[in-house]
């Protein structure tokens, strides 16, 4: 009948806690490598690469996050369930939004495919149809005004 | 012999037992077995509350996501109303805080008391400097209007001086307030241009407001918690052996530095260059 | 007799002022000792009160609101207070009943012992939880005084964010039970991640456990979006931000996706406990291994998992995108699975069993009858154009109490009958019970099954009045709460009596194999004299020693006729 002591961290013996020091070098080798990317993400956002901004934004926003996680909250070091919790976060909140987009970002899709809402001949909406929401439509606010014109109306 | 008893050896790994110097040491709590029981549970624990707290802002990071995705035109200008130089320096400034304090445990760890105290201090001064160009990120943000919901443009806020003559903050431009049509909103921005906004910015101005002020927030729990330790460093309660607070204290800490790591680009970056 | 008689040894004995072999109930005395307490099980016992006070109160509101529904047009109240007590009924039962019951009365209070602990991880934390439910029910309470709200305990706005009641506080109040909630789950889960005893290897672990650790990786991912979501709605109505309001600009349906990310997976912290209860009750009275053991540990972890991919299947008939749609249906059929490998095996494990038919076991099969019930009914709600006619019906409402109540509620009852001796020391009235349970379960089925018939006939929810051809499903179920409110009295007063008036409890008056029942009844402070050593499962009727068996009512005569 062996004991098992499932809550001992494993590999010591004497039950006292041995976590791992990194030198103080080495934090500033960290401290250096996010203020290079702080550097990096502030100088790109004065070029416009268009949709490509968010995710060169996030990439580098994820690299330094990593760091963060990984180094300075020794991360790299600890108990794998620890990573895995950070994670699941990460995991859990990726599906809320996706899964919210895919609502809110695609209303109407199926409708507009098929023509559904609006009558084909004379461009009124069905009977029974509603027009495709806002958040679908491709003007959300219209042309900016232009100064001194007269006020269209729309 | 029974199934469910007395354990085999007694004395294995139950250090409060055995006749070891270091027996029961006063920061082991009655109801651990040994300390580096007590300080995985206290890791663990304060991880799952980091992933407690991600989801809390995860909420906020949804909706500017969901509405980013569907109203693209409010974010590409309403972002000009943020000071990329001052957000840059809150960037640089809780960076270093986070190095300091990781050393601040590294400190702790190998036993070092005044050093600790020392790189408490200078992570809790940081947390000023950070909250006092807030200060001043809000002040500007309050005193042209740009808030966030029904006070968006509110009269009662005293305008940008401009040529010497009170320019007002968010005119509305078209007195035609007929019914339908999109109110745009003329204000100047950081760099002084003027910039038109589309209507519903002041949605952004809310989403700003809630996730740099729910980060404030942290920011302020996080001075105290690290104020807290900093006090019973001075007492001299941590030693290699126990440092779990100082620990916990800077996990804290740079959880309120990933937040800020996300929320800064997402906020003061992400848009149409002017 | 196994870990009973063995004296307590080491460091333990010096943190009890009396005699640390003495039961927890009489470590320290007086009030002060519950109120400042760190043990977990004074503290599931604090939990308990609160959540049956809480029961007792949404339960009258149920009462009254069946007592207007009795005839059309007014009866008792009108439509303003109606709308009020329906709204106040379901955020008091969801948010101050249901959600803490299992979890913070019997899971604080049996985790740690069924693990071989001393104590959750956390006991001041555990305390401190236990705090801030006092407080967030005490807003709520606020909020109710102040006016109320009759929003109903979903909140949607645009209703919420225009309406003049106390929404603010109600909601603070639900956002500071919230943390209540979280902070019962991180304890949990460190809890069993890093105090398991010797030989509690995860395979040994009882599914009580397993559901208790599934049910906190619940509480701890979803309940923190509630709270950001609550804050939103509060921001939205002090400065109208403008993202839920359509008046402008928002999305109502927005709110809804916020809500539902964290109500449905709040319906699974509602069930699975119950599911777990009934795990032990099944096999302790078919005195034999559960059927599938892993299955059903893995089947309350996918529970867990997939409960989070589908919360839109609240919102079918809200105006979502056809693509949302289909995608939340399919997941939605997908969540069935698990709870069917449970239904399974428990049906399995009693065939064939050595059924022993004591109260807690009666409410065990009602609990596998009922739930069965209310999870078909979810796939009748979970196909896209059934739920079209479906949908804000009696049948939904009818479907979530068959789940809620006629699944956690019965488990809860059970558990209670079931745990109630070793945690009182005292045997309650058998006789007594089983009356209670017949006239709970005639009255359950009378109260909700003319629900499922006038729904799927077109009744509307949350409605004050309604049409002639429903009044007599209205006034069937109005009865059948009457008998189901008798029935649950009778039971409390069971539990109750038993307090006073009670034989002394044996060790193990059921006769079970479960760690829990291999300690003191009530337990020493410490839960064992000793740390145990586990050497086979909970379960494992065939190792389990006679000793360990033995119901021990002997001794207890013995005992009385001594003294």
């Amino acid at each position: 009948m062996e004991a098992n002591l499932a809550h001992a961290s494993g590999h010591d013996d004497d039950g006292a806690v041995h976590s791992h020091i990194s030198s103080a070098q080495f934090y500033w080798g960290i401290f250096g490598a996010l203020v290079f990317l702080t550097f990096v993400t502030v100088l790109v956002s004065y070029y416009d690469f268009g949709s490509a901004n968010i995710v060169i934004a996030m990439v580098v926003a994820t690299a330094k996050a990593g760091l963060v996680a990984t180094f300075f909250m020794h991360l790299r070091h600890d108990k794998l369930f620890n990573t895995l919790a950070f994670l699941a976060a990460f995991l859990f909140l990726a599906i809320f939004i996706l899964l919210t987009y895919d609502d809110i970002g695609r209303r109407g899709e199926v409708d507009n495919d098929y023509g559904g809402t609006i009558k084909a001949q004379t461009g009124q909406p069905a009977p029974g149809g509603e027009p495709a929401t806002t958040a679908t439509s491709d003007e959300t606010a219209g042309e900016p005004p232009v100064e001194g014109a007269p006020e269209k109306k729309r | 012999m029974a199934n469910v008893s007395e354990p085999v050896n007694p004395g294995k790994g139950h250090a409060e037992h055995g006749g070891d110097a270091h027996a029961h040491p006063s920061f082991l709590a009655h109801h651990f077995d040994t300390p580096a029981q007590q300080f995985n549970a206290a890791k663990l624990g304060m991880w799952v509350f980091i992933a407690t707290e991600i989801l809390m802002f995860g909420g906020l990071f949804c909706a500017y996501a969901i509405w980013r995705a569907v109203d693209p035109a409010i974010f590409d200008q309403a972002h000009h109303f943020l000071n990329k130089k001052m957000g840059a320096s809150n960037t640089i400034v809780l960076l270093f805080s986070s190095l300091t304090a990781a050393l601040a445990v590294r400190s702790a760890q190998v036993g070092k008391r005044k050093l600790t105290s020392i790189y408490l201090v200078i992570t809790i001064l940081c947390a000023c400097a950070f909250l006092v160009i807030k200060y001043f990120e809000y002040s500007h943000k309050i005193h042209l209007g740009l808030l966030p919901g029904h006070c968006f443009g509110h009269p009662g806020f005293s305008g940008a001086i401009q040529n010497g003559e009170e320019v007002g903050t968010c005119l509305r431009v078209h007195a035609d307030q007929a019914a339908g049509t999109p109110e745009w909103v003329r204000a100047i921005d950081e760099d002084g241009h003027v910039q038109l906004l589309p209507p519903r910015s002041n949605m952004y101005f809310g989403l700003y407001f809630m996730m740099t002020g729910l980060h404030g927030l942290h920011v302020l729990i996080g001075m105290s918690i690290l104020g807290w330790v900093l006090v019973r460093n001075m007492k001299g309660q941590f030693s290699k052996e126990y440092f779990t607070a100082v620990d916990l204290g800077a996990l804290y800490w740079h959880l309120v530095d990933l937040v800020w790591i996300y929320l800064f680009p997402l906020l003061y970056l992400v848009g149409k260059p002017e | 007799m196994a870990a009973v008689d063995i004296p307590i040894s080491g460091a333990h004995a010096a943190d009890t002022h009396d005699d640390p072999d003495a039961s927890y109930l009489k470590a320290g005395r007086g009030i002060g000792s519950w109120l400042t307490t760190l043990d977990h099980k004074r503290i599931g016992l604090m939990y308990l009160t609160m959540v049956c006070l809480a029961f007792f109160t949404g339960g009258i509101f149920a009462l009254l609101i069946r007592l207007e529904l009795f005839s059309r047009g007014r009866t008792i109240m009108d439509a303003e207070t109606y709308n009020r007590f329906f709204t106040l009924h379901g955020a008091i039962m969801v948010f101050l009943f249901i959600i803490p019951s299992v979890p913070a009365a019997l899971g604080n209070f049996f985790l740690p012992i069924m693990i071989g602990a001393k104590d959750v991880a956390f006991p001041r934390l555990n305390l401190f939880s236990y705090y801030i439910y006092l407080l967030g029910a005490a807003v709520a309470l606020l909020s109710i005084i102040m006016g109320s709200v009759d929003t109903g305990w979903t909140f949607y706005t645009p209703y919420s964010v225009q309406t003049q009641n106390s929404v603010i506080s109600m909601t603070l109040g639900a956002f500071i039970l919230g943390f209540s909630s979280i902070l019962t789950g991180l304890n949990f889960l460190v809890t069993v991640h890093t105090m398991r005893a010797p030989g509690c290897t995860w395979s040994r672990m009882p599914l009580f456990v397993w559901g208790m650790y599934a049910t906190a990786l619940i509480q701890v991912l979803a309940t923190p979006v509630l709270a950001i979501t609550l804050l939103l709605l509060c921001a939205e109505r002090f400065f109208g931000i403008g993202i839920f309001d359509p008046k402008l600009g928002g999305d109502p349906v927005l709110f809804q996706h916020f809500f539902w990310f964290y109500s449905h997976p709040a319906v699974y912290i509602m069930i699975v406990p119950g599911m777990a209860i009934t795990s032990e009750l099944i096999a302790t009275f078919s005195r034999r291994a559960i059927f599938g053991q892993f299955a059903i540990a893995m089947s309350s972890i996918s529970l867990a998992v997939l409960g989070f991919l589908v919360w839109g299947h609240h919102l079918f008939a809200a105006g979502m995108s056809e693509y949302a749609t289909m995608l939340f249906s399919a997941l939605t059929f997908l969540v069935a699975i698990p709870s069917g490998v449970k239904v399974f095996n428990w049906t399995a494990t009693i065939y064939k069993g050595s059924i022993l038919w004591a109260s807690p076991m009666l409410y065990a099969m009602a609990f596998i009858f009922l739930f069965t019930i209310g999870g078909l009914t979810g796939l009748f709600l979970g196909t896209l154009n059934v739920d079209i006619h479906l949908t804000d019906t009696y049948f939904v409402v009818a479907h979530f109490h068959y789940v809620m109540m006629g699944g956690t509620v019965i488990a809860f009852v059970g558990g209670l009958l079931y745990w109630w001796p070793k945690m009182t020391g005292k045997m309650h009235d058998e006789v007594k019970a089983k009356i209670g349970f017949v006239f709970v379960f005639v009255g359950f089925n009378t109260v909700f099954i003319p629900q499922f018939i006038m729904g799927s006939r077109g009744m509307p929810r949350r409605y004050y009045d309604y049409l002639p051809q429903y009044e007599i499903f209205h006034r069937i179920s109005t009865v059948g709460s009457w008998i189901l409110g008798t029935g649950l009295l009778i039971t409390g007063y069971t539990l109750l009596e038993a307090l006073w008036r009670g034989k002394r409890a044996p060790r193990n008056p059921w006769g079970s194999a479960g760690y829990e029942w291999m300690t003191d009844t009530p337990p020493c402070l410490a839960n064992f004299h000793k740390t145990p050593v586990f050497t086979r499962g909970p379960y494992d009727y065939h190792l389990a020693t006679p000793e360990e068996l033995a119901t021990g009512w002997d001794e207890v005569e013995q005992d009385g006729k001594k003294g």
